[in-house]
């Protein structure tokens, strides 16, 4: 077969087929009419000559009477340029007087005017006997005269026009059907070759990417679509791996240390205070771990937008005023100075507890990272393109490298893993900003660590639960970080 | 309290949650009835008075929310404790709309639960609102917003005294760290860092620092207790 089974099914073909057939169609109309036009105006042409010759006929007969139209015929038998015209003249009872035919055509009726016959009797045996136009005269003394033409060139031109545009018909039928093929072929070749890397990534994995051609046409923009949205996919089973890997070897640590003690227990004889201290020990564990799957179950839980409809109209800066507040003890006990400017009201929409939790770790942090130079400022304000939170620290800062990753869940900068906490508490952050449409931005404090969280700009009146629902997804973390 | 008053209705699908529920409740000198399906537990919640309920989320035959919410519907106005296992979301929303009284996620400490129904059974006990609390020798006056040690008046800031009334009024009860966040901060969520330990900290100094004995207990794991000496 000269089609591939997936070029003979694919829709391409099909419609490249609709196509030629349309095509061809309007080819086949257009070429009939140019056809019956040239015919039709030919033959006017013939008849008017006959129209034309049957007059000076006429007159011969007129002046000269039946010998002078005997003369007439006789001499245009005699003259080659009139070989394919048929004169015959007869008497009332059809025997013959003069012409070029042996006689009255036995088919013909004999009515006056036009007819076609298709075959006379020439009295010369022509090589070939095409149909004769003919016009019938009935004389004035009864006589009857039969002019005629055969139409051989008639004829003959007719079909070569017939024979031009029947084989351009073809030639633009093959044309038409080839690039119909060949386009086909084209898009399923294509096709085919995003089939063959999703085959292959079913079979071995994320590794695969669609060849480019580099024509930058719409089959590479597809690809490269594609191809991107397999980076991102790939990216994020990368980061549930990670997750995963984390998981378990955050709850290795915590579990050995349980089935140790429950080893203890089990087979020393302790006293009832050891007992109780060894269960103590082991509910702490079991808390520790409950606290990091549900910490991670919150961020899962916001990262699939669960969480919408305690969004309200509040003001940032009163959550911030909340939150230094609460913080206010374990900053001087730390000996850490919170300097807050938050003024005016700033609203945003959104989720108080969220915001207030998301703010508390950026602050935490501040506090517990913040260094040497025990200041850390927090600003509220409202920015050209919508509400900033910022929280300043002089501490050590990440390092630029390093402030991608620290968003993710469970990373730990080296200084501080063998400091408590889990490592989620920014990816909550990053969490919490995004179903806030709100860009983290990680910068230097020269020294230290500027976050700010830029809000999106409040419009005025949309503010509604549905609005929300419409947001996009689009949120990027422009400068993901800790 | 009076005895009378201290009768829970548990309404537990979980063979051995609701085990453990009972006998916990038991313990701390609660009356109880199981109820192990939604049905039952309507039933039996329309049929007796009970000072509170425990009302599992997840139930067959009647939804935990529907049963409070049929319940409001007819009046009944008992305290609900809801437990759930689905968590976060929106689900402590939906749950205390539909007229609960407390929300607590699965897995919980028993004495975090026990904290929360002895809090709501005193809320259902309480009558007559006292506007003078005192406890040994701290009183704290709800109009004014004045705490007094032995007579001295205790400078305190406006969320410190929220904090120290909300203990007062729960006075002899364990109460947890989230239903402080929840309370006197009006937040619903665990927090996760030591931040509300500080912050009690820095009340209980201006209320026991250079008294004769402390009000302000730490209970380990559990939370805190604003009690007298016996």
């Amino acid at each position: 077969m000269l089609l591939s089974k997936t070029v003979r099914s694919s829709s391409t073909l099909k419609l490249a087929f609709v196509y030629v057939i349309a095509f061809c169609a309007a080819i086949f109309g257009l070429l009939g009419y140019v056809y019956w036009s040239t015919v039709t105006y030919l033959h006017k042409i013939s008849d008017r000559a006959i129209s034309i010759e049957s007059d000076l006929l006429t007159k011969a007969y007129e002046s000269g009477g039946r010998d002078g139209l005997v003369t007439f015929i006789n001499r245009r038998l005699a003259d080659a340029h009139f070989s394919e015209w048929a004169y015959l003249l007869v008497d009332h009872s059809f025997d013959y007087i003069a012409g070029n035919l042996k006689g009255w055509p036995a088919s013909f009726s004999g009515k006056e005017g036009w007819s076609t016959l298709a075959s006379v009797d020439w009295q010369s045996e022509p090589a070939r006997r095409p149909p004769v136009r003919v016009k019938h005269q009935l004389l004035a003394d009864g006589n009857r005269l039969l002019l005629g033409r055969d139409n051989e060139d008639l004829d003959r031109f007719s079909e070569s026009v017939t024979i031009g545009l029947a084989s351009a018909a073809v030639i633009f039928l093959i044309l038409a059907a080839a690039a119909g093929i060949s386009t086909s072929r084209r898009s399923v070749a294509r096709i085919e070759a995003i089939n063959a890397t999703s085959r292959e990534i079913m079979r071995s994995g994320l590794g695969e990417r669609i060849p480019l051609r580099g024509t930058g046409d719409e089959w590479d923009g597809l690809a490269k679509n594609l191809n991107s949205m397999l980076d991102r996919i790939e990216q994020l089973v990368e980061t549930n791996r990670q997750v995963s890997d984390n998981v378990a070897h955050d709850l290795r640590t915590p579990l050995t240390r349980m089935r140790g003690r429950l080893e203890k227990a089990c087979h020393q004889q302790l006293d009832l205070s050891h007992y109780r201290s060894l269960v103590n020990d082991t509910i702490g564990d079991l808390d520790e771990i409950l606290t990091t799957f549900s910490s991670l179950l919150r961020i899962s839980q916001i990262e699939a937008r669960d969480r919408t409809a305690a969004f309200r109209d509040i003001d940032l800066s009163e959550i911030v005023r909340e939150v230094v507040e609460l913080f206010e003890p374990t900053a001087e006990e730390r000996a850490v100075r919170l300097q807050l400017s938050a003024g005016r009201t700033v609203s945003v929409f959104g989720d108080r507890d969220l915001l207030f939790d998301a703010i508390s770790n950026l602050v935490d942090n501040a506090i517990k990272h913040g260094g040497d130079q025990r200041e850390v400022r927090i600003a509220v304000a409202q920015g050209a393109d919508g509400p900033i939170l910022s929280v300043n620290d002089r501490g050590p800062g990440i390092p630029i490298e390093e402030r991608n990753h620290v968003l993710r869940r469970f990373y730990r900068l080296e200084r501080s893993r063998n400091r408590p906490g889990n490592g989620l508490g920014l990816s909550l952050v990053a969490a919490v900003a995004n179903l806030h449409d709100t860009h983290i931005v990680m910068a230097d404090n020269f020294p230290g660590l500027k976050v700010e969280l830029h809000f999106p700009k409040l419009q005025p009146a949309v503010a509604s639960d549905f609005d929300h629902q419409e947001r996009s997804w689009a949120i990027g973390v422009s400068n993901p970080s800790r | 309290m009076a005895g009378y008053a201290r009768h829970v209705l548990v309404i537990e699908d979980d063979a051995e949650t609701a085990d453990q529920l009972v006998d916990c409740l038991k313990s701390s000198g609660y009356q109880v009835d199981l109820a192990v399906d939604g049905e039952e537990g309507l039933r039996l919640a329309l049929a007796a008075d009970y000072v509170v309920m425990t009302v599992d989320r997840m139930l067959p035959r009647v939804d935990g929310i529907e049963i409070i919410r049929r319940l409001r519907e007819q009046g009944i106005v008992t305290p609900a404790l809801i437990l759930s296992a689905l968590g976060e979301v929106d689900d402590r929303v939906r749950g205390l709309r539909a007229g609960g009284d407390d929300y607590l996620v699965k897995p919980f400490a028993f004495r975090e639960m026990l904290a929360r129904v002895d809090a709501l059974a005193r809320r259902s006990g309480t009558t007559v609102k006292e506007t003078i609390l005192r406890i040994g020798d701290l009183e704290i006056d709800l109009l004014t917003r004045i705490a007094r040690r032995r007579g001295r008046e205790i400078e305190l800031l406006p969320r410190e005294f929220r904090l120290l009334a909300y203990l007062a009024r729960n006075v002899g009860q364990v109460v947890s760290r989230t239903m402080l966040l929840q309370h006197v901060w009006d937040l619903h969520f665990d927090p996760t860092t030591n931040v509300i330990d500080v912050y009690v900290g820095r009340v209980r100094r201006k209320i026991d620092s250079g008294q004769d004995y402390p009000l302000i207990h730490t209970i380990r794991g559990i939370g805190f207790c604003l009690r007298a000496p016996e």
